[in-house]
């Protein structure tokens, strides 16, 4: 063994990796299972794109022909369903409070009689904000609502006045808006939230599982084993142990972003290659960051909670819910130390947008420098692996 | 009589035997420190900071004016005077303002056509079109609702001025026949903190318990342990006394750091909090204990200490989704329905929601504690079926 090449002792190394990976069911779980019931959760929940048909009670204290118009038109939203007619307010609030409706709309006594008077009636929609989601969908359509039930009435004042449809409405809306929605017309919540939680999933499970697996040969005591197949050289022993776990991830990933792009037909400018190789780029940052913990940390316990952390935070800071630029000052730094982060902003730009390399070309560079970061530690990781020290 | 109590005696013995034991196992292990300590301490400081700003504001918008009428300069000023919009450049063209947007200088891009201010002269509809970045959901809202709301405002003046020999009352009602006013409950700001920070606290709770005794099972498990547990089992009730003496532990840890996490947290930055703390205080009890034997069930699967880790942590995600808060609950297909039935976390968000954003009672969430309750007696019976098969069967 002592005159075998550089190539040889990787595949050496890799060919034991592989039988490890496949001789434990924990590694079929994390790597392929997890991702795998992430992706079918996922699609499953957000397949329609929004939530549809979410609760709402009206409370109709006038009960006339205008108010039950109102009523039925509210309920023909297709993203809102009227489940309850309450007699009063108490009635509703009860209701929202045991969580079976996200909003109340009220109709006050005598509508159709203050209109009809040009007395100006007032009607009042309520939306339960601890469900962020619920309450801004039904509040969109509730207000829609009452702008539109305004404009009802005037257009109908304006027919009896004898203008067409077309005056009428140049009349009632001056100024309309048109809004365009650029890379997502639909608006589609699928569309805003897999493309990142996915892949941010799969970075938990990488970095999760990869320090676990260079943790694992410190733990059953076969680190120096690895480090005499190599001969004592530290990069041999991670790009042999860490190759096989690469190809693994790089398949799910791609079939990840196949099933994004090409089976859900989600929006992708600039093409499926550019994002994969975004994608694969991104893997590869995240293994990078779990050998960089593991050195750092070599107590296998504290360096997977380190990783918890660190992975389960990125979900937050990577700026895919709410915008890293509104975030503090100190945080829109430290975002940048998360892979997910860098891999948002590029699906912003290559998928959702499609604009060219020039613009975005900052964020292939982080992910590129994250991969120096196991150079930085190897020595340490070497030490560790020497000296096999596994429970403090 | 005698013997009964001499049972009950030894029953508490055994009882404070596990539970020292446990408490010392949790002492000595600084993972298990992290999960139980550290975590709750520090997590929803940083999390609560990350989302502290609450809502979006001034939003980054670009103005293409190929009108520059009196009508759209006074348009852009009303957008520009509002919380949630911020005008940052008015272009002569529409190339320059979507260079701004792909260097990220503007989110959205608000378009006057030539012809704006000449239809408005002669009451032909005028149309503005609003581009938006979609990379954020939140500043789209604030472009779309700002455009709406001036649009609404300006109609109404043009629809004024054009009204000729009426009152300003008459015109008022004529304009809009049917008034509105929109009430935001419980999380007045609509802010992100208020409705993600209470779900996640619980969920907190929920997740570093169980991985906790995950890590505590796999310990004992790997460094074969659970012998030490024989004589305890070869007393009657033996296994209810184990099962019994840990929970008490996880359940003492856990009162204290819930109280940090659902009473002081909150606190600190600001949330609202109307709900009534006897009532969320016999609300937790349950929940925690139901976290705890559904851990001691779920360590089943778990063969060594840092398995839980790799198992347990995605899943807090999908948790999150599952039990309807981030996604409305009316919206989540019925086989994820039953299946979010099986964790704790699920009713345990609702309920504490409800309790504590809502200002609801008990008797207004007793389908998620009377859950609860099922849940408890439920992962009872299998945590202690579990302890009895793994002590039993490293003695062999």
């Amino acid at each position: 063994m002592e005159n075998y090449s550089t190539i040889k002792r990787i595949w050496m190394i890799m060919v034991r990796e592989w039988r490890i990976l496949t001789s434990r069911r924990i590694y079929l779980i994390a790597m392929v299972g997890a991702p795998l019931l992430c992706v079918l959760f996922f699609f499953s929940l957000m397949g329609k794109g929004l939530p549809e048909k979410m609760p709402v009670a009206v409370v109709d204290m006038d009960n006339s022909n205008i108010s039950r118009r109102l009523t039925r038109q509210l309920d023909n939203f297709k993203q809102t369903d009227v489940v309850a007619h309450c007699t009063s307010f108490h009635e509703a609030r009860k209701l929202v409070q045991k969580g079976s409706a996200y909003g109340i709309y009220y109709i006050p006594e005598g509508l159709e009689h203050d209109i009809l008077s040009f007395r100006q009636p007032k009607v009042s929609f309520y939306t339960n904000n601890s469900y962020i989601v619920a309450g801004s969908l039904l509040f969109r359509d509730m207000k829609t609502l009452s702008i539109l039930g305004s404009a009802y009435v005037a257009r109908e004042l304006r027919y009896a006045k004898g203008q067409t449809e077309r005056q009428a409405m140049a009349e009632i809306q001056p100024i309309a808006i048109e809004t365009h929605p650029i890379g997502n017309p639909w608006i589609n919540y699928a569309v805003y939230l897999c493309n990142t939680i996915l892949p941010g999933l799969l970075c938990v499970m990488i970095i999760i599982t990869t320090v676990f697996a260079l943790g694992s040969e410190v733990k059953s005591r076969r680190s120096n084993e690895l480090l005499r197949i190599a001969k004592d050289d530290i990069m041999t022993v991670m790009i042999g142990k860490l190759l096989p776990h690469t190809l693994i991830y790089f398949l799910i990933i791609t079939f990840i972003e196949v099933m994004l792009y090409s089976y859900m037909h989600f929006p992708c400018q600039n093409g499926l290659g550019s994002m994969l190789i975004v994608s694969y780029l991104f893997v590869l940052a995240c293994e990078s960051i779990a050998v960089f913990f593991y050195a750092l940390i070599p107590i296998l316990r504290i360096a997977l909670s380190l990783s918890a952390f660190f992975c389960m935070l990125s979900f937050s800071i990577s700026g895919f819910t709410f915008p890293v630029t509104e975030m503090h000052p100190i945080l829109q730094t430290w975002a940048n130390v998360f892979p997910l982060r860098h891999f948002f902003l590029l699906y912003v730009d290559n998928a959702l947008n499609g604009i060219s390399f020039c613009y975005s070309w900052v964020s292939y560079l982080a992910l590129v420098l994250f991969m120096f970061l196991p150079l930085l530690s190897s020595w340490r990781l070497k030490t560790v692996y020497k000296y096999d020290v596994y429970d403090i | 009589m005698k013997r009964f109590f001499k049972q009950i005696k030894e029953g508490i013995s055994d009882l404070l035997i596990v539970w020292y034991d446990e408490l010392r196992s949790i002492l000595s292990d600084a993972a298990v420190m992290l999960l139980f300590f550290a975590a709750p301490l520090l997590y929803p400081l940083v999390y609560g900071f990350v989302y502290n700003q609450e809502v979006a504001k001034e939003a980054k918008l670009v103005v293409v004016d190929l009108c520059n009428s009196p009508e759209s300069r006074e348009f852009r000023r009303l957008c520009d005077a509002t919380r949630d919009v911020n005008v940052v450049a008015t272009c002569t063209n529409m190339e320059e303002a979507r260079e701004m947007l792909r260097r990220k200088e503007a989110y959205g891009i608000l378009k006057f056509p030539s012809e704006f201010s000449k239809c408005l002269a002669s009451k032909e509809k005028a149309n503005i079109q609003l581009y938006s970045d979609m990379s954020s959901l939140l500043y789209y809202k604030c472009f779309l609702l700002t455009a709406t709301e001036v649009s609404l405002k300006m109609n109404k003046d043009i629809q004024i001025c054009r009204m000729e020999n009426a009152t300003e009352r008459e015109a008022e009602v004529t304009i809009t026949p049917l008034d509105y006013e929109e009430v935001a409950f419980y999380n007045t700001q609509s802010g992100f903190d208020s409705f993600l920070l209470p779900a996640f606290l619980i969920l907190l709770i929920q997740q570093t318990l169980i991985i906790g005794i995950c890590v505590l099972s796999g310990d004992t498990y790997d460094r074969k342990r659970f012998h030490r547990m024989t004589p305890i089992l070869r007393h009657k009730r033996g296994t209810f006394r184990i099962v019994f003496g840990k929970a008490l532990c996880y359940l003492m840890i856990y009162l204290i750091s819930s109280f940090y996490l659902l009473f002081i947290v909150p606190q600190i930055f600001s949330l609202p909090q109307i709900g009534n703390p006897l009532h969320i205080i016999s609300f937790l009890l349950p929940y925690i204990v139901a976290c705890t034997f559904f851990g001691m069930t779920l360590s089943i699967f778990i063969k060594e200490k840092e398995a839980p880790y790799v198992l347990l942590v995605f899943l807090s995600l999908i948790f999150l989704f599952i039990s309807g808060v981030s996604w409305p609950g009316s919206a989540v297909p019925p086989f994820w329905k039953y299946v979010s039935y099986l964790i704790p976390s699920t009713f345990g968000i609702h309920g504490f929601l409800k309790l504590n954003s809502t200002g609801a009672k008990l008797s207004d969430i007793s389908f998620e504690y009377i859950s609860l309750l099922i849940q408890i007696v439920i992962y009872f019976i299998s945590a202690c079926l579990i302890y009895r098969h793994r002590i039993k069967q490293e003695c062999v």
